[in-house]
């Protein structure tokens, strides 16, 4: 079986299970108690208003036609509109996406760049103080709650020392280059690296320390194979037995280590979101969550899930590009 | 006139040093492998065969530590080199790789030793084709010519960019092309049909009679001098065992390389090898030439793994296996007698004191009292001997 294939088998199944997400997101809201009408209409709604509204919004169908309904106008990018604002869901829902996705990736990056040499020093040094000092940060930033970090951050650099800014995102990622290449002017791009800097490191801790541990152990365990014994046998300078072979395939399920925390990262920065007024999709879902705009809630529950599957398939085509056997078997 | 010495292990030992304790898994161990000749270790498992192999490449892992012993090679110019600097590791033509460096033992590996090892599917990487591994092989070899002893020879212009370059995209460029051909070459010679085709095919792609033909080709890319063969057949089926060890035999006549060949089979024993060591608990209990030990065994343990060899001529109704299993290597509990003495048919008071090395005729020699014409003079221990010790 080629990569291609392979690839496309994947997708085959992302499709799949979209459809079941969508299923399950659709099917919530018959599961939680309540008529969204309520969250519509006045306390004092008369029962025609009550009616009313629950045809407006296609409530009184029968439900596989409300269901088909909602399948089909969502093929088309249409997520029905906000209960409470009248506006477009998918225009509020997609609007937050390039904030979540930019946290999660710089949260990734951040723990990326730090983890892997952190545990292949780690692992180089085993038992001895770099080594000591790597578990040490690990066992700490796994131990550390989201919330604390993330105020204790803006409490020390933001507050005590002014070094960045406590929270909010003024301008995104793509107007900030936009500004770079249309104007040559790096102001946006700083301002943006400015901001997500603290929050980028509060969700990106747990992570780093996550890896650092995986990384460290996952190349003792390389070490230690016969293969490694086999690389040395034949007169491999160190450096080339390390990282040529033991890293390599240290690596490959680490890359899927990676991209599932990415992929909840998309949905599950909501305290991180919230501590740094970070708009992200995170956020959004708990505050449609609270005022029950459904639209809301299962465009974001959509579009998170949705997100997860591509992660993923990109994911499984890194693994099989990584190591050779996921393609053949 | 007969062959000369290429190697000479003079008093090895080789320690684990675990939570549990010292494990004694090699200990003092003497032999000699002469140029062009297969020399045999045979033991059973957990004898210390592979930490010897090991040891012989300075291979050792943590917590594993090579802690005494000389291991005298003959490199007419490692001497020349170490003869001003260091003329106590010096002896002749010899040189004591145990005195030398590190980065001195592994120059060696490759152009001098290299090893097949017991595995092949978990010997090679298996994010790696087979093709780059032996050209890799050929690769390091062609680096150090110039400067065997450099580390950094093997490594110029491929840095730690390019190796991490190499894990995302293909053809990381460690490699040349001439090593490339000389890695197909090397496939061809070890009988892979399409060495050029399956250059490309990754470990799992292989069979594992073919994975052993690959290593063998991986180990012969520096042109070795000694080739240790650690198990090479134990992982693959019988016919093809036969195979192997053919090609083993068809390259040794064709480059004069002398062999280590380690193994618990005593048929690939017999069919292989000159001269031959049989080991025992982290020492060699018995040696001498193939017919020496094969016909005039003297170590009752060498009789047990004779005795428990099948016989097709002569169907024996049981097999005369050897009670017991080899004992546990803690430093600790190990006694200062004979190791073999408490699963031994004729163990005798003189076993409780550690028997020396006893030279028989020629080069035979065994650890054992029956080698010694005199033993006649002490009295057999009674046979629940041990047991009654152990109560103690």
């Amino acid at each position: 079986m080629s990569l291609g294939r392979f690839l496309i088998k994947r997708t085959v199944h992302g499709v799949f299970v979209v459809w079941g997400v969508v299923t399950v997101v659709f099917g919530l809201r018959f599961l939680t108690p309540g008529s969204p009408v309520n969250a519509v209409a006045p306390l004092d709604a008369s029962q025609e208003l009550r009616q009313r509204i629950a045809r407006d919004l296609g409530l009184n169908k029968p439900l596989y036609e409300q269901y088909f309904d909602y399948l089909f106008s969502l093929l088309q990018g249409d997520m029905g509109y906000s209960y409470l604002r009248g506006i477009e869901a998918s225009t509020l829902v997609l609007g937050r996406v390039p904030a979540t996705v930019e946290l999660a990736v710089a949260a990734s990056f951040i723990a990326v760049v730090l983890s892997i040499p952190l545990g292949v020093i780690a692992a180089n040094r085993r038992h001895e103080p770099a080594d000591y000092g790597a578990t040490l940060f690990s066992l700490v930033g796994i131990s550390t709650p989201n919330f604390w970090l993330g105020i204790m951050l803006i409490l020390v650099l933001s507050v005590q020392f002014g070094l960045f800014p406590t929270s909010g995102r003024p301008l995104g990622l793509y107007p900030a280059l936009a500004l770079l290449v249309t104007e040559g002017a790096p102001g946006g791009l700083l301002r943006w690296l400015h901001h997500i800097f603290l929050p980028a490191v509060t969700l990106g801790t747990y992570f780093t320390a996550l890896i650092t541990r995986l990384t460290r152990s996952g190349m003792l365990d390389e070490l230690g194979k016969s293969y490694v014994r086999a690389a040395r046998a034949k007169g491999l300078p160190e450096a080339l037995v390390r990282y040529r072979h033991a890293l390599r395939n240290t690596l490959v399920p680490i890359v899927t280590v990676v991209g599932l925390q990415l992929g909840t990262l998309i949905g599950g920065a909501v305290i991180t979101e919230a501590v740094f007024s970070w708009p992200g999709l995170g956020s959004f879902l708990i505050r449609s969550i609270n005022v029950r705009d459904w639209p809301l809630i299962q465009g974001s529950l959509v579009v998170i899930g949705v997100s997860f599957v591509l992660v993923n398939i990109v994911v499984d085509a890194l693994y099989a590009y990584l190591d050779p056997q996921v393609v053949t078997e | 006139m007969a062959a000369r010495d290429l190697l000479r292990v003079r008093d090895l030992s080789t320690r684990f040093f675990t939570g549990e304790g010292q494990i004694n898994a090699v200990e003092s161990v003497d032999f000699d492998v002469r140029e062009g000749e297969v020399f045999g270790i045979v033991g059973e498992s957990g004898s210390g065969k592979s930490v010897t192999a090991f040891s012989l490449l300075d291979l050792v892992e943590s917590p594993g530590q090579i802690t005494s012993g000389e291991l005298w090679y003959r490199d007419e110019d490692l001497a020349a080199e170490f003869r001003e600097q260091r003329p106590e590791a010096v002896d002749g033509e010899f040189v004591d790789l145990r005195r030398t460096s590190e980065r001195v033992r592994r120059s060696l590996r490759g152009p001098s030793f290299s090893m097949v090892f017991q595995d092949p599917m978990s010997s090679f990487n298996p994010t790696l084709t087979v093709g780059e591994q032996i050209a890799e092989a050929v690769e390091v070899q062609r680096r150090a010519s110039t400067n065997p002893r450099s580390t950094r020879s093997r490594t110029q212009g491929y840095g730690l960019g390019r190796m991490l370059a190499g894990m995302v995209l293909p053809d990381s460029g460690y490699v040349d092309e001439d090593s490339e051909a000389q890695a197909v070459k090397l496939l061809e010679e070890v009988g892979i049909p399409d060495p050029a085709e399956r250059y490309d095919a990754y470990p799992h792609q292989f069979s594992g009679g073919m994975l052993q033909r690959a290593m063998v080709a991986q180990a012969l890319a520096g042109e070795p001098d000694l080739l240790v063969a650690d198990e090479p057949t134990t992982a693959l089926d019988v016919t093809i065992q036969a195979q192997i060890l053919n090609l083993l035999d068809d390259l040794q006549a064709e480059t004069g390389m002398s062999i280590v060949l380690i193994t618990h089979n005593l048929g690939v024993i017999a069919r292989m090898c000159d001269r031959v060591g049989v080991m025992y608990a982290g020492e060699i209990v018995e040696r001498g030439t193939l017919e020496e030990v094969f016909e005039q065994s003297v170590h009752p343990y060498t009789e047990g793994l004779l005795g428990s060899i099948p016989d097709l001529d002569d169907p024996a109704p049981r097999l005369q296996p050897i009670e017991g299993s080899v004992p546990n290597l803690l430093d600790a509990e190990m006694e200062d007698r004979c190791y073999f003495a408490d699963r031994c048919p004729k163990a005798m008071e003189k076993c409780l004191d550690k028997p020396p090395e006893i030279e028989c005729e020629g080069e035979h020699a065994a650890k054992c009292v029956l080698a010694e014409t005199e033993y006649h003079d002490s009295r057999r221990l009674p046979e629940d001997y041990f047991e009654e010790v152990a109560d103690d």
